[in-house]
């Protein structure tokens, strides 16, 4: 193992990842790509093994090896030539929710394919049942937009335009999906060509000999590490508060055995498969369960499919952890993901205390809507994160308004966000009170107040309107969520169950907004870690005099 | 014009470059720095040397990125639009890295209970929406100007950078209410979208204001005290220079000044030498700063964090530094691979080398050990190296991996090369620039010892050492000019294009730019500058096309959209043909040129260059007899072939077999092609 030669070839290669994000991000016309950055730049080998990745949406990132390996299933790399894009989206042939759009572009060295360069999306149309792609009444994978398996979207450098025409005269704007896809093929172009100048500086032969060493190198300081956790069966439970169909709970079972340097993350005695579209995809199932390792474990491990060997997912087909297909599962990428994490923080607190946090808010807000903007006089879609509070932690509080741990996405600031979409931003604040209490406490989560000046459907899938961030080591829970509306003409904020007859507060399609309506986005905080009563007083007073907590509230839970 | 005075104050040293006129010689120097007050390591440089009138000073300040960085500035009061008085807090949502359960989230650089919400609303789609409440902004200011601990202030309000006579007015409340405290605006400072970059630039203005203002005005002071100086000026994060007075409005602009120096420095080489492309590269202790020169134009940037999620978006030159430089450690990590950096031994202890006490491996250890730095002649002979100490520290991470000390030496060598091209490339390939096009110009102590290295793996084909490369940034500030950079907000499409109002705000522009610096005393010839920021419509990042009009008409501004395509697809890879195009704001940038000193030719060789001894030294294919030159006796037009080594003073350039070497009329070192011709 040539331990220096691997040093340079791996910085190259996370380098070419980051240059293809740069082009997705510049380019692109959604916001959610532009602003939030929503999407994942990564290179595999023609195995599929992922053997680098840049730091962009965490979400994806443990769905790559998955993705390539399903995508060769159906085109077999004989069927693939030089100049070749294919494009998928399917959450039963390894995707993981329709949103998520991957492009893959075949690396070709001397004829032969030897690496893909990959990038994965989030679009926020993509038809189905609600514009804006996240329809919380969604049953069937069908209402959740429209299915791409893997096909062919360029072949040998040409665009194919009936796949062109096929996708886009089924989603609600058009115009930005053809810039935003543009936008996501210039990544993999990209990372196409400096990928082959990388591999033909060393000969195919020594470049996969490299990559091979560095999956083993990365393997070996997983084992490391895993081997310094003491040995055991960590167990914990979780809830799924609904699944915006019925009023009724879906609990996330996670049992985490530790021995002798591998980790087994199993989710058997899960609920059986909601009706509604909470349920995770089996490429969910096995990304949470890394993002939770790769959080317990050092972050200079370099991040490829090497470093994930030691940790096996057991994901029982049928549960809310593993869909059957035709269920729905939109949200089982945004709202069960970061569930799932925590609920094995939650397990793990017994065996590595200091690398876990308490319940974090668990969920991206995922409000979305659409409608058509007479000032443009075209058809658009919005998706609006929230910033949840993080959980407390063995040696710090929980972070405030931060996007949740299975994204890492930016805000729109509010002056694109106004620019762009007819709404009028009234407030955008941190929630005092809404970290759970503790020694550590939770973080704040952010409230978004909004005016509507168009006319539009809205639809929301979040989390965390019932059932709130959980403590650690007698830390207190965190504020719920909610998510209000006050109709125009009208003095009294009502959720969608009040206001509109739905089942859920927090998953619903299709609410018609017109102008002078409002809408009340509060996000859930953070757990606190250890008893409250132990917080500094120092620590408490600060909160009080920066309004993080307020007096009266001081007085109850730390004894000011 | 007799004599010019650049001054670059450095964390160690400050470094004088002074040349006169009369005699065309260049003096250099350097004198200890003083953190506490920098002014008098300025005032002592200064009397070592300067016994005659000096007409022109300018000088580098870390005043305000010191106070910012060590988080030193003034208490400031944040006022800003009802509703949004936590955007500092909120940031931008994002996590510093995506698995890191120990991430700090930063705090901004005000106290959330020193920020305060104004009753008004302006908005992109309705414009006024809320007017001003006037009276409840007395209210406010009385309050601020109550608290004896709030030294300054600043607002920022949504959406002023459309309409920004709420912001105007706000100013002109709290200048009433609350006279002895400066306020800063953020339509002045930024006016762009994007609420948070907006406010956090606005905060960072307030919060170095007092201390900036304080500082310059010793300076100003003590150096008048002197009267033997004629103007002084003070350099911008944009490479421009600013009378002192002016600098103290907006601070903000000073606060990346220092290292701007070695890329003005790197202009002038370009247009002296007929080079339109030049990368450089300062490597010095423990950080190496790469910037680009372009078409024989420096590069621009408004995007730089003073921590993960702190910005400060001002125009600044677009210089990356990266924490590798001849101090940083080469360690073995859990899995047994090699590693170089980010810590460094720093000045003390320094690397193991350097005899004080430190063990650990560096970049410099591993080039003594190849025999690249001579210890004999480290910094011209001042400091004797400790080679045992620098083959021990070495020989430990060789053991750990089980290689020679050779390999592992040369192993520090590569990685640290290998993260410096790593970051040439990220500055080059991010704008679509191709590394072949250039010329790599390499100083700071420790740039000389790796260029050719650098050029062989970046794929760079020439390369130059300029004189004085321990120097070269106070060299840089001899040959500045008066630059301002100036942005408005013009947003609208191709389908609906206002020619007359984008017109008009172009020549607004032209005409505050050229008022300004007339302002400042600066009459020289005036070069301006015109560009748009424009994207396909939907896209929410610019492109910056140049344009060289001063009216929009149906000539010229069909011409800008087949440019913004062909820009587009030079840069992305792809365009969008027949698309709607989008303007967002129009940029004008005034340069009021200043004299520039001629540099001394040096004397023509005669006879080839002799080399001073020969040595072995390590290169890829093992062991070399290397021969080595002394800079100081290199004529112009001297040439020879690598491996060679040249030593000077405060660096070593160290030529690889593959290269050859021609020095230039001024004594510039020339590495490959543009040595051959």
């Amino acid at each position: 193992m040539d331990m220096i030669h691997m040093n340079i070839v791996e910085s190259a290669m996370i380098a070419i990842a980051r240059e293809m994000g740069i082009n997705v991000q510049k380019t692109a016309y959604s916001t959610i790509f532009s602003e939030a950055e929503d999407f994942t730049c990564a290179l595999a080998n023609r195995n599929g093994e992922l053997i680098a990745v840049a730091d962009f949406c965490p979400a994806q990132i443990g769905g790559v090896p998955l993705l390539v390996r399903s995508m060769v299933k159906e085109i077999p790399l004989s069927d693939m030539n030089e100049g070749d894009v294919i494009v998928h989206n399917d959450p039963y042939r390894g995707g993981l929710h329709t949103p998520e759009h991957t492009v893959f572009k075949p690396i070709f060295v001397e004829k032969e394919i030897v690496a893909f360069s990959v990038c994965i999306g989030h679009f926020v149309e993509v038809g189905g049942m609600v514009p804006g792609g996240f329809p919380g009444e969604a049953t069937e994978v069908f209402h959740e937009g429209l299915r791409v398996p893997p096909v062919k979207i360029m072949k040998e450098g040409e665009d194919v335009p009936e796949v062109w025409k096929m996708m886009l005269a089924n989603v609600r704007t058009p115009r930005g999906n053809y810039g935003d896809m543009r936008a996501l093929i210039s990544a993999v172009d990209l990372g196409e060509e400096r990928l082959k100048n990388l591999i033909q500086k060393y000969g195919a032969e020594a470049f996969e000999k490299t990559v091979q060493d560095l999956m083993d190198y990365s393997e070996k300081r997983m084992r490391a590490e895993l081997e310094t956790f003491k040995d055991g069966k960590y167990t914990f439970i979780d809830t799924i508060e609904d699944d915006g169909i019925e009023d009724k709970e879906y609990e996330i079972h996670v049992a985490v055995y530790v021995q002798g340097g591998e980790v087994v993350v199993d989710y058997t005695g899960s609920s059986k498969q909601a009706k509604g579209p909470i349920n995770a995809t089996l490429g969910v199932a096995w990304s949470a369960a890394f993002n939770a390792i790769l959080h317990m474990t050092d972050e200079t491990i370099p991040l490829n499919s090497g470093c994930l060997r030691p940790i096996r997912v057991i994901a029982p087909a049928g549960t809310v952890m593993n869909v059957d297909y035709p269920g729905s599962s939109v949200g089982g990428n945004t709202e069960s993901h970061p569930l799932i994490v925590c609920a094995i923080f939650g397990a793990m607190v017994d065996c590595v205390p200091d690398r876990v946090m308490a319940s974090e808010g668990t969920t991206h807000g995922c409000f979305v809507f659409g409608g058509h903007d007479p000032l443009n006089d075209e058809p658009y879609g919005g998706f609006d994160f929230s910033y949840v509070g993080y959980g407390g932690r063995l040696f710090a509080d929980g972070n405030d308004a931060t996007d949740s741990i299975n994204g890492n996405c930016a805000n729109t600031p509010m002056e694109v966000f106004e620019t762009r979409f007819p709404w009028i931003v009234e407030e955008y604040a941190l929630r005092p009170n809404s970290g759970g209490p503790g020694k550590f406490r939770g973080g704040l989560s952010n409230v978004k107040q909004m005016l509507c000046t168009g006319e539009m459907l809205v639809s929301q899938m979040t989390n965390k309107h019932k059932l709130s961030a959980w403590g650690l080591e007698d830390g207190q829970e965190g504020a719920l969520g909610a998510t209000l509306y006050k109709k125009s003409g009208t003095e009294k904020w009502e959720t969608t169950v009040e206001g509109y007859g739905k089942v859920s507060s927090s998953k619903y399609s299709n609410i018609p907004m017109t102008p002078g309506d409002r809408v009340r986005v509060l996000a859930p905080g953070g757990g606190g870690y250890g008893s409250p009563l132990e917080r500094s007083r120092a620590s408490v007073e600060e909160d009080v005099r920066e309004g993080y907590v307020t007096e009266d509230r001081a007085k109850e839970f730390y004894g000011l | 014009m007799a004599r010019i005075l650049g001054i670059d104050v450095g964390g160690t040293f400050t470094d004088f470059v002074s040349y006169d006129s009369k005699t065309q010689t260049l003096e250099v120097w350097k004198t200890s720095s003083t953190p506490g007050d920098p002014s008098d390591g300025i005032l002592n440089g200064m009397a070592q040397k300067i016994s005659d009138k000096v007409e022109y000073m300018r000088f580098g300040t870390t005043v305000a990125t010191n106070a910012i960085l060590e988080r030193k500035g003034a208490k400031v009061a944040f006022v800003t639009t009802q509703g949004f008085k936590d955007v500092p807090f909120i940031q931008r949502g994002k996590r510093k890295s995506h698995y890191d359960i120990t991430w700090i989230k930063s705090k901004p650089l005000v106290k959330r209970r020193d920020c305060y919400e104004i009753d008004e609303r302006v908005t992109p789609r309705e414009g006024i929406y809320k007017p001003l409440n006037e009276s409840q902004a007395r209210e406010v200011a009385k309050k601020i100007n109550s608290d004896p601990e709030i030294e300054s202030i600043a607002v920022c309000l949504l959406c002023s950078y459309i309409f920004p006579e709420h912001e105007r007015q706000l100013k002109a409340i709290f200048e009433t209410e609350c006279p002895s405290k400066p306020v800063s605006i953020s339509y002045d400072l930024l006016p762009k979208w994007k609420e948070h970059e907006r406010s956090s630039t606005t905060i960072a203005d307030a919060y170095i204001k007092p201390i900036v203002s304080r500082n310059l005005q010793l300076l100003q002071d003590r150096v008048e005290a002197r009267g033997d100086i004629g103007k002084i000026a003070v350099i911008k994060s944009n490479g421009g220079e600013i009378t002192l007075q002016a600098a103290r409005q907006f601070p903000i602009h000073l606060s990346l000044s220092g290292p701007t120096g070695g890329v003005i420095g790197a202009k002038y080489i370009a247009n002296l030498s007929g080079i339109s492309n030049l990368v450089t590269l300062d490597m010095g202790g423990t950080s190496t700063d790469v910037s680009t020169v372009v078409n024989a134009r420096e590069s621009f940037t408004t995007s730089y964090e003073i921590e993960f999620g702190i910005p400060i978006q001002i125009p600044m030159l677009d210089i990356r530094t990266m924490g590798a430089g001849g101090g940083s450690i080469a360690w073995i990590d859990k899995g047994g691979m090699l590693r170089v950096g980010p810590q460094s031994a720093g000045a003390q202890p320094g690397p193991a080398c350097y005899g004080r006490g430190g063990e650990e491996p560096t970049v410099t250890d591993a080039n003594v050990v190849l025999g690249r730095i001579n210890p004999s002649n480290f910094l011209g002979g001042e400091m004797g190296l400790d080679v045992q100490a620098a083959n021990k520290a070495v020989q430990k991470v060789a053991d750990e991996i089980k290689v020679t000390i050779d390999e592992a030496a040369m192993g520090i060598v590569q990685i640290a090369n290998n993260n410096m091209v790593g970051a040439l490339r990220m500055v080059l390939t991010e704008r679509g620039l191709d590394p072949r096009d250039f010329t790599l110009l390499a100083f700071g102590g420790a740039g000389p010892v790796h260029i050719t290295d650098v050029m062989h793996s970046a794929n760079i084909s020439s390369g130059i050492v300029p004189n004085y490369p321990g120097q070269f940034s106070a060299f840089g500030f001899i040959m500045t000019d008066a630059r301002i950079d100036l942005e408005r907000t013009a947003q609208m499409t191709s389908k609906a294009f206002d020619k007359e109002h984008a017109s008009r705000v172009l020549s607004d522009l032209v005409k505050e730019a050229e008022k300004s610096l007339s302002a400042q005393g600066y009459s020289g010839t005036l070069e301006v500058y015109r560009s748009l920021e424009m994207r396909y419509f939907g896209q929410n990042h610019e492109l910056e096309v140049p344009i060289a009009f001063d009216v929009f008409d149906n000539l010229t501004i069909s011409e800008v959209w087949e440019r913004f395509h062909s820009v587009h697809k030079a840069r992305y890879g792809f365009d969008i043909p027949g698309e709607t195009i989008e303007l967002i704001s129009i940029k004008v940038t005034a340069v009021s040129v200043t004299l520039k000193p001629s540099l001394p030719e040096i004397e023509k060789a005669i006879t080839p260059a002799e080399p001073i001894n020969k040595r072995e030294v390590r290169f890829d294919s093992g062991y070399l007899n290397t021969a080595v030159y002394s800079r100081a006796k290199l004529r112009a037009g001297d040439h020879f072939n690598g491996p060679a080594i040249i030593e000077e003073g405060a660096s070593v350039t160290v030529i690889r077999p593959e290269y050859n070497v021609k020095i230039d009329p001024y004594g510039n070192i020339l590495i490959g092609e543009i040595a051959t011709n």
